[in-house]
């Protein structure tokens, strides 16, 4: 009896090292993974997966909230939000190139997951053998999304660390900043060596990127450093490229809950999916003032079921952008709408929201529309700016002219390069308005300090017209913190020996 | 695969098996004796009182036959006029008689008052309890089956020195943590392992019936654990269930019966509608503002209050039926318990129900092979609402937070379906009915356990025995959720809402094959005992779970009429876990005359769990003792009747790091989205880590035993220190890297403690009364984190290092701000301090209240930790009558009332705790000073409650009267009824406290160890009357 069961257990254990052998069977193995052609188109796509929460959740509230195109709407009944109240407000709280901001950390963070999953791919889709065309499609694709990520973080924060190849261990995980000149080169590297590789938009899946994206990418680069010569030679061979035109109608350059996307103007958009596939957004319902009522949400969104919503909408039109738009511009009735909140602590309970992304869908937070990064306008709105800056305000014209005809304006009346230049910068604030370009633009022209200063006088002197119901007014520190860069996030601070 | 074949073929061979068992017990019970023989009678009494001894064991010498004395101490049995008689029973000096031509034998047994040489259950074998040298504690779980309570864990509150037991919440079946020595861990759990006959299972023993059990030793020290190896650091707990004496044939009938409510004592003071609408009316004139016409006359919600937490509560039924049968003979041994376990909760719709059945049988084939085979299946439904959790996930935190002016009931007497007020009274969500909640949302688990061991023991020589077994466990879990149209658990959601329905299957089956051999051998005064095997273990689990929502009618839940079935990684999965342990153990046990006393022990583990760099662990451990007494010199000390002293040291492990952390993991469900198509995308989500390995603790314990005047008063007192190294965590790194985390071994806590157990029998004769004391104080200290690590955050709580574990922290509340001279004259927050608001303290200094960042001004503002904690027990034996009462307390520790943070919102946008009425209003009506004012909305009471500070941690030092039992002994002179006890029982009596967070001063609303002591409303423990009988046949 004995001797049986003695034996049955030798021949069930004979290798003792295969019984402790025990993998998991849920998920796969890095030591196995990065194999094969299969396996880099995986990492490929994971790749752009944090471009979703980056722009559902926070780029706009860095990038756009910090500016003088949109505030937030307060509701004195809720207490609980000054993260983002701080970022619009200009007080993030800062000590010593630090913040405790959770908006600023987390959009840190995100960037950073993009960097490190094409970083895994870079450093070794070139020792694995497949396909030519599918390696330098892929690669181009790892490159845009890097230089993508980088190009963001170095306008957000300046210095920051410049991670190229994976991290495996701990030790590696810090690194010390490098200096915004450094972090310019190695974009510059990555976009350009992606336009090469890169196929045109026609020969491209929809929603990747391509040398399209990448091109405008790099020509961003190049404005933002003021290489207005690189910059105006890059931008031709997309408008030559033949790959791209403005929509007819400016309300279908953007993409609908699940229709009209990737369309022929856009360059570059992050893809969302309506359903209950866990791929869709909900950043509308950001942008929608509250305390609002079920059948209020109803009008705006038409799903089929509607709730009310509470705590405090973001993201609300400024007076200010409001009054931008010309007498006549087709795109104030495409980007902006109002709404009466019944139950609003505001005497006069109406508020502005963003209409260009408040597109109708089925069911309550879950919508498909996509985010523009880069659209066609944007092309030709960066062409005129390079050819002005290059002195050449009547070509400038040419280019200015296309965008302000679609929104049904007259040509420009500017025609000296100041003027031009004036013009140029309050066109792209009405017609990139609400897509996380205010910001920057305030920034790489110089004229943050006296834009903000004023606008923060305007909310601060008249809190009812930003919003406020009467007797609340801005946190007393508002319009306090006038950096050209965010602080570096306290949390990351803490955990790095370098800052 | 192949556990899952195992035990596939396994279930088939008991399959077979048990018929043919179940028949030969029958048999066996029945046999007549076809000796010649005749009958004799006798009677057993205590020699010292002269009352009945019951339950003793008569045996006759060299055989296997024998009888039990009934309750009046009277037995027969037949005899051959050359037998000699052998009667033992617990407590009492054997004695041995020769039958003759006696007719009758009434005997007087004498005490024995050295109960040490009771053999006890210890790792892999028993020892006599005088030779232990090991901290090691036995509770005889016969003394707890009056208990009316589910699990084992509740029995022994208050019973055992230096193991900390809480019931976190009172959900029936749910909530226990056992800590012994006061054992953490950052993120390895710290739960002992449980061990039944033998058999380390799977998760904690709440599933087993108690009455199953007949004996529960908990090893404390790391001598006694060692031999658990990479699982013992927790400390170990040993579960023997029961078998018969021998010659018993005895059938035991246990019933109890009774009600379950929540006394009104102890729950939290919320306002009703009138202070509520009284508040409100305040609020908006303190605000200066036009109160809200539903406000400005408080008084017509005079009688018209809606309690949503009672309205939650209901009294309860619960029952207990369990049948005992046993019987020994020199062939078989043979124990059935069979269990029916039914409670109602105290919450609406809440019921357990546990259906259990245990088969023990051990066999002797021959004098030198024997062969046991146990098997015990459960059932248990259960279904619980979800009280407990945060606002919005959690019941009673819903309830408690719901308006009191908000109708459960409409005019027409429905219970409403929605509340919500018009926004201009501040009302900011709208809410379903919770009693709704309660009674239609379907949250039912049903599990199927299945515990069982086979084995085969072989004596080849004598002194040697060869043991080789098989223990396989199976729990099959079916969880069942569904959400109807109408209810739904959370806030802000009107009614109707989307219908939800969620389900799991899962399967967890571990197997263990162990092979022990054992030798035992005396050199005259030399006593050695040599004990080594092998095991193997092997654990799976396979879950696949599936959410479904929006339904056309809510009367039908199966998935296939649901529209969505939801897809996401927590929504509809698989996921598959397993793990696999080898081992080698050793032990060697020593002792001289039985007064020096040796053991040494090593055990070897190798663990699919470590990482490929560090495969095996080795945990030794050696322990010593001398029994002084046992020498000359001892003899004149008089009133010092027992003296042991003994020390151990050992290493332990603690492996619950995961199964599969040492890997740098590809999650393949990272998916892009281009344009209409979803396109499957992988990432990296983890760094890999090679050298992983087990926590280690070192551990060292020294103890004194001492018995006074011949051991009436019984004394026990422990010393222990640890250190635990290594201990798994999840370092957090900079984010930069693209990972949030990296799993390390890193730090080192070192715990230490004083036990005291005292035990005395106060009178004895007639009139007999036991007090059972101990009194234990552990500590801790955080010695090391990680490098350039030296705090990790918890909810509330902090990790530092030169401190306690997981202490409370935030900012240090120093009162209001006074006036305007006070508010100019002290530090504030800029822009949110007013006069009348919380006025926190400056810690660092710099004239400004920060929270968070480099300017921190939070601090350490209290400790989850009990100073020490204490369990007392008074057995009265008079007569026929039998009366007990058990405490247990806590003192020092503190919890974080973290529900205040919506139970004490200042805004009015929920209901409140009564407490705020009186508020900080104005500078000649500051209130009482614990709740700041009202004025300036949430930008200045949002610092009360937002950022963590002392205002919310309580005071929850408890002393609990457990339980209460009368008892009443019938004697029966029927052949069939042996004797029959009546009992009543109250259980959780009454809790002395000064907590005011709510009723349960023992709940943690986490385990996780980083983030204890949080009170967010849990299911109150209810107290229980009962009516018991135990009726022996």
């Amino acid at each position: 009896m004995y001797s049986i069961l003695l034996l049955g257990t030798v021949i069930m254990f004979g290798s003792c090292k295969k019984f402790l052998d025990v993998v998991p069977e849920t998920s796969l193995s890095s030591a196995t993974f990065f194999k094969t052609e299969s396996d880099f188109e995986q990492a490929v796509n994971a790749a752009y997966v944090p471009l979703r929460a980056i722009t559902n959740n926070n780029a706009w509230v860095l990038e756009e909230m910090h500016s003088d195109n949109t505030y937030y709407a307060r509701n004195t009944l809720f207490g609980a939000v000054d993260n983002t109240e701080n970022v619009a407000d200009f007080a993030v709280p800062t000590s010593d190139g630090i913040t405790t901001n959770t908006r600023v950390r987390d959009l840190y963070r995100q960037e950073y997951q993009i960097i490190s999953r094409t970083n895994q791919i870079l450093a070794s889709i070139d020792g694995v053998d497949f396909d030519a065309a599918s390696k330098s499609n892929l690669k181009g694709q790892a490159l845009y999304l890097r230089a993508y990520a980088y190009f963001e973080l170095v306008r957000l924060f300046g210095k920051v660390p410049l991670h190229l190849t994976p991290v495996t261990n701990r030790e590696e995980a810090a690194l010390p900043l490098s200096s915004v000149d450094s972090i310019y080169d190695q974009i510059k590297k990555d976009a350009s060596e992606a336009v090469t590789l890169l196929p045109v938009k026609s020969k491209q899946e929809a929603g990747r990127a391509t040398s399209g994206a990448a091109a405008t990418l790099l020509a961003n680069v190049y404005i933002e450093l003021k290489d207005w010569a690189s910059a105006e030679g890059l931008l031709k061979t997309i408008v030559q490229s033949g790959e791209y035109k403005l929509m007819d109608d400016y309300n279908d350059a953007f993409s609908n809950s699940s229709s009209n996307k990737n369309n022929i103007e856009s360059v570059f958009e992050v893809q969302f999916k309506e359903g209950s596939d866990g791929y869709n957004g909900n950043f509308m319902y950001a942008f929608l003032p509250r305390p609002m009522l079920a059948e209020e949400v109803e009008t705006i969104t038409h799903v089929s079921n509607p709730q009310p919503l509470s705590e405090e909408g973001n993201n609300i039109p400024t007076p200010d952008i409001i009054a931008a738009y010309e007498e006549g511009d087709k795109r104030e009735d495409a980007s902006i709408a109002y709404i009466t909140l019944s139950t609003s602590l505001r005497d006069n309970k109406v508020y502005p929201y963003i209409k260009k992304y408040a597109k109708t869908h089925a069911l309550q937070g879950n919508t498909g529309t996509d985010w523009p990064v880069y659209r066609y306008a944007e092309v030709l709105l960066f062409l005129a700016e390079a050819l002005n800056e290059g002195n050449k305000p009547a070509e400038a014209a040419t280019y200015l002219n296309m965008v302000r005809a679609r929104a049904g304006l007259k040509a420009t009346t500017a025609v000296s390069q100041s003027d031009m230049r004036d013009a140029i910068f309050n066109e792209r604030r009405v017609e990139l308005a609400f897509e996380n370009k205010r910001w920057f633009d305030l920034v790489r022209t110089g004229r943050m300090k006296d834009v903000i200063t004023a606008y923060g006088q305007r909310v601060v002197g008249n809190p009812l017209d930003y919003y406020y119901p009467s007797g609340a007014k801005p946190p007393s520190n508002a319009f306090t913190v006038l950096d050209t860069v965010y602080p570096l996030p306290a949390e990351e601070a803490a955990l790095t020996p370098y800052f | 695969m192949i556990a899952a074949m195992h035990f596939f073929y396994f279930k088939r061979l008991l399959r077979r098996i048990l018929p043919g068992v179940v028949t030969l017990i029958t048999l066996m019970a029945t046999i007549p004796c076809l000796a010649q023989q005749r009958s004799i009678n006798g009677k057993l009494t205590d020699a010292s009182t002269g009352q009945p001894v019951p339950n003793a064991s008569i045996t006759i010498k060299g055989s296997t036959r024998g009888t039990v004395s009934d309750v009046q101490g009277r037995f027969s049995l037949q005899v051959n006029n050359a037998d000699s008689l052998i009667i033992t029973s617990l407590g009492y000096l054997p004695q041995t008689v020769y039958v003759g031509n006696q007719n009758a034998i009434d005997l007087k047994l004498a005490l024995n008052n050295n109960q040490l040489d009771q053999v006890i259950v210890v790792g892999y074998g028993t020892q006599r309890k005088k030779d232990v040298t090991g901290a090691v504690q036995t509770v005889d779980m016969g003394k707890l089956q009056d208990l009316p309570v589910s699990q084992i864990a509740q029995k022994l509150q208050g019973k055992l020195a230096g193991v900390q037991i809480n019931q976190n919440t009172g959900q029936p079946g749910k909530g226990m943590s056992v800590r012994i020595r006061g054992q953490l861990s950052v993120s390895a759990g710290s739960e002992p392992l449980y061990v039944v006959d033998g058999f380390p299972i799977v998760g904690n023993i709440g599933s087993l019936n108690p009455d199953e059990i007949e004996s529960i030793s908990i090893l404390k020290d790391a001598a006694s654990t060692s031999l658990y190896g990479s699982r013992a650091a927790n400390g170990v707990v040993l579960i023997t269930t029961k078998s018969a004496k021998l010659g018993q044939t005895s059938i035991n009938v246990n019933a109890y019966v009774g009600m379950q409510e929540v006394p009104k004592h102890g729950r939290i003071k919320m306002m009703d509608a009138v202070e509520f609408a009284q508040f409100k009316k305040e609020y908006y004139e303190d605000e200066g503002q036009p109160v809200p016409e539903e406000f400005q006359n408080p008084s017509i919600y005079q009688g018209k209050n809606n309690d949503w937490y009672g309205a939650l509560l209901q009294k309860a039924p619960i029952q207990s039926y369990n049948v005992t049968i046993a019987t020994r003979n020199d062939k078989l041994n043979a124990a059935v318990v069979a269990g029916v376990f039914n409670q109602e909760g105290v919450v609406l719709n809440t019921k357990y129900r546990r259906y259990s059945l245990r088969m023990n049988l051990d066999y002797n084939i021959s004098d030198k092979v024997k062969i046991g085979f146990d098997l015990a299946p459960s059932y248990i439904y259960d279904n619980q609402p979800q009280t407990d959790g945060d606002r919005g996930t959690g019941l009673l935190f819903d309830a408690l937070h719901t308006w009191p002016v908000m109708p459960i009931y409409d005019e027409n007497g429905e219970l409403t379906k929605f509340n919500q007020f018009p926004a201009s009274t501040g009302n900011i969500y709208a809410y379903p009915n919770w009693v709704r909640a309660a009674s239609e949302i379907t949250d039912e688990t049903n599990y199927i356990n299945l515990l069982s061991n086979a084995y085969a023991q072989y004596e080849p020589i004598k002194g040697l025995v060869l043991k080789s077994s098989m223990n396989v466990q199976y729990i099959g879990t079916k969880y069942f959720y569904f959400n109807p149209s109408t209810a739904t658990y959370a806030i802000n959601v009107p009614i109707p809402t989307t219908a939800v329905s969620r389900r799991y299957d899962q399967d967890e089956v571990t197997w263990l094959n162990e092979n022990l051999a054992t030798y035992t051998r005396d050199f005259n005064d030399h006593h050695f005992e040599l004990l080594a095997g092998f095991t193997n273990q092997k654990y799976n689990y396979a879950r696949t779970f599936i959410r479904a929502d929006t339904y056309p009618d809510d009367r039908i839940s199966t998935i296939q009429s649901a529209v969505n079935i939801s897809r996401g990684s927590n929504n509809t999965y698989n996921d598959m876990q397993e793990w696999t342990l080898s081992s080698f153990l050793s032990r060697l046990t020593y002792n001289y005359k039985g007064r020096y006393l040796l053991t040494a022990a090593i055990r070897s583990d190798g663990s699919s769990r470590f990482g490929s760099n560090n495969r095996w662990g080795t945990f030794p451990s050696v322990s010593a003792g001398w029994v002084m007494s046992d020498e000359d010199f001892f003899s004149n000390i008089r009133p010092i009747s027992f003296a042991k002293i003994r020390a151990s040291y050992g290493v332990i492990g603690n492996n619950n790091i995961g199964n599969y952390t040492q890997y740098a993991l590809v999650n393949n469900t990272v998916n892009a989205v281009f344009g209409d198509n979803v396109a499957t995308g992988a990432a990296v989500t983890s760094l890999a880590n090679g050298n992983l390995g087990w926590e280690t603790t070192k551990a060292y314990d020294a103890g004194i035993d001492l018995g006074f005047f011949k051991d009436r008063i019984q004394f026990t007192y422990d010393y222990y220190l640890k250190h635990t190294t290594n201990l798994l965590y999840s370092v957090q790194v900079p984010q930069e890297s693209g990972f949030g985390n990296f799993n390390d071994n890193i730090g080192e806590i070192k715990f230490w403690g004083h036990e005291f157990s005292l035990t005395t029998r106060n009178t004895v004769g007639k009139f007999q009364w036991t007090t059972n004391a101990n009194i234990s104080f552990n500590r801790n200290k955080v010695l090391e984190l990680a490098d350039g690590i030296d705090r990790v955050y918890g909810s509330f709580n902090i990790t530092e290092v030169g401190h306690p574990f997981g202490v409370f922290y935030g900012l240090q509340k120093i009162g209001h701000y006074e006036n305007q001279k006070d508010l100019d004259n002290s530090p504030v927050i800029p822009g949110r301090s007013t006069v009348g608001s919380i006025k926190l303290k400056d810690v660092n200094g710099d004239g400004v209240i920060t929270y968070g960042g480099d300017q921190d001004d939070r601090t350490i503002i209290g400790s989850p930790f009990p100073k020490f904690i204490y369990g007392i027990t008074n057995t009265i034996n008079y007569r026929n009558f039998d009366f007990s009462v058990v405490a247990s307390g806590s003192y020092g520790n503190q919890l974080y009332m973290r529900h205040l943070y919506s139970l004490a919102n200042l805004d009015g946008v929920f209901n409140m705790v009564e407490r705020v009425k009186d508020r900080w209003r104005s500078e000649d009506n500051p209130g009482d000073g614990f709740f700041g004012t009202t004025v300036g909305g949430g930008n200045v009471t949002g610092v009360e409650r937002d950022w963590p500070n002392s205002q919310f941690v309580g005071n929850a030092s408890f002393f609990t009267i457990k339980n209460i039992t009368l008892g009443y002994t019938v004697g029966f002179k029927s052949k069939s009824i042996k004797s029959a006890r009546l009992y009543a029982s109250v259980q959780q009596v009454y809790v002395f406290t000064n907590y005011w967070g709510g009723p349960n001063p023992e709940t943690s609303f986490t385990t996780d160890n980083l983030s204890q002591g949080i009170d967010l409303s849990s299911f109150p423990i209810p107290r229980t009357y009962t009516l018991g009988v135990n009726v022996n046949f």
